[in-house]
């Protein structure tokens, strides 16, 4: 499949899903820019944002490369799948507390916004990381299952697709953890 | 890295309030450069795996091929992100501001960006590979990071110089 791929192929296979991916993402600008910006603790909770869009990145890229690779290779079983899901999953909590962590100590050094307790630090990248991986790993596999099938190259098609999905969804599920815990 | 490009977009507010698109277009920036990356790496992994990229530092025909189909996948992305990032910035009422510089800015930054990431990314698969490691594992989260940290950091930077 690799072998194969001409720069024309590349640009056909990924950009419509660029495309795709570009309309999330501004789903997200918009989330970010009308919802979140009017919030009172709006410059902590930006602290945060980016880390959580990158462990996002950093989590599910590699579950989608490792489920893509296994469906190239011919590797792709149920068991391996188990504990790529498992592995994401644990990462993304330990990851999730470890930017709490670091959000409280950085605001302390640079910011000094009291606005916000310490347990809604710790909380809010947690529950906003599990409810989007919630909704990642099952669309990411099913899309990545869906290429393959077609003939598409799942590694030009599911990450930038996915990246779309993933990241209106992190903005969205960290929009709707601070409506939930009652951030200010 | 996601903390420091969170404590760099927090500590320049006045930018945030002033340029209110930047807020709307930074997730869809940070995504382009970071998928094209991605892209880049899993493909460069699964030729390294399947052997039709040889472990070596050197210019082949199938890393221009990869090379030259990124790079006109992003150039086309980019106009697309320009004009719905306008569309949708009319459309919700959010400020734009000298659209034609900021044009300018944006695809100063995303270029230079896509160099610095293929050069990295090219060197860093074929140094893993050869440890025997999976690329995959730890240039994607490294990209991503990357990508997310050096867009808003290019872009404020560019937005200081020029506007």
């Amino acid at each position: 499949m690799e072998t194969q791929d001409s720069k024309g192929k590349i640009i056909k296979e990924t950009f419509p899903s660029e495309v795709v991916s570009i309309v999330g993402d501004l789903l997200a600008g918009i989330v970010l820019s009308l919802l979140i910006l009017p919030f009172d603790s709006f410059l902590v909770l930006l602290l945060m944002i980016p880390a959580l869009l990158s462990l996002r990145g950093n989590l599910s890229g590699p579950f989608i490369a490792r489920t893509s690779r296994d469906l190239v290779i011919g590797n792709f079983s149920k068991r391996s799948w188990i504990e790529n899901v498992l592995a994401t999953y644990t990462l993304s909590i330990i990851t999730a507390i470890f930017i709490g962590i670091f959000s409280i100590i950085l605001n302390l050094i640079f910011f000094k916004l009291y606005i916000l307790s310490n347990q809604y630090f710790i909380t809010i990248p947690i529950i906003s990381i599990v409810l989007t991986l919630s909704i990642s790993v099952p669309c990411s596999t099913g899309l990545n299952y869906l290429a393959f099938k077609k003939g598409l190259n799942p590694n030009n098609v599911v990450n930038p697709v996915m990246t779309a999905i993933d990241d209106f969804s992190t903005v969205f599920c960290f929009f709707l953890t601070i409506i939930m815990l009652g951030v200010p | 890295m996601g903390l420091i490009s969170g404590t760099l977009l927090s500590s320049n507010e006045e930018i945030l309030y002033s340029i209110p698109i930047m807020l709307l277009i930074i997730p869809a920036l940070n995504s382009l450069t970071g998928d094209i990356s991605t892209v880049l790496v899993s493909r460069l992994t699964t030729h390294l795996y399947i052997g039709t990229l040889s472990p070596k530092i050197k210019i082949s025909e199938r890393l221009k091929e990869d090379f030259y189909g990124l790079l006109i996948t992003l150039l086309l992305s980019l106009v697309s992100l320009l004009f719905l990032g306008y569309l949708v910035g009319v459309i919700s009422g959010i400020k734009i501001i000298n659209p034609l510089l900021m044009s300018f800015i944006i695809t100063l930054t995303i270029l230079l960006l896509f160099f610095i990431m293929f050069i990295t990314l090219f060197i860093g698969a074929i140094f893993l590979f050869k440890r025997g490691m999976d690329p995959n594992n730890f240039l994607i989260p490294f990209v991503t990071s990357l990508a997310d940290f050096l867009t808003p950091l290019f872009l404020i930077l560019f937005i200081i110089i020029f506007i």
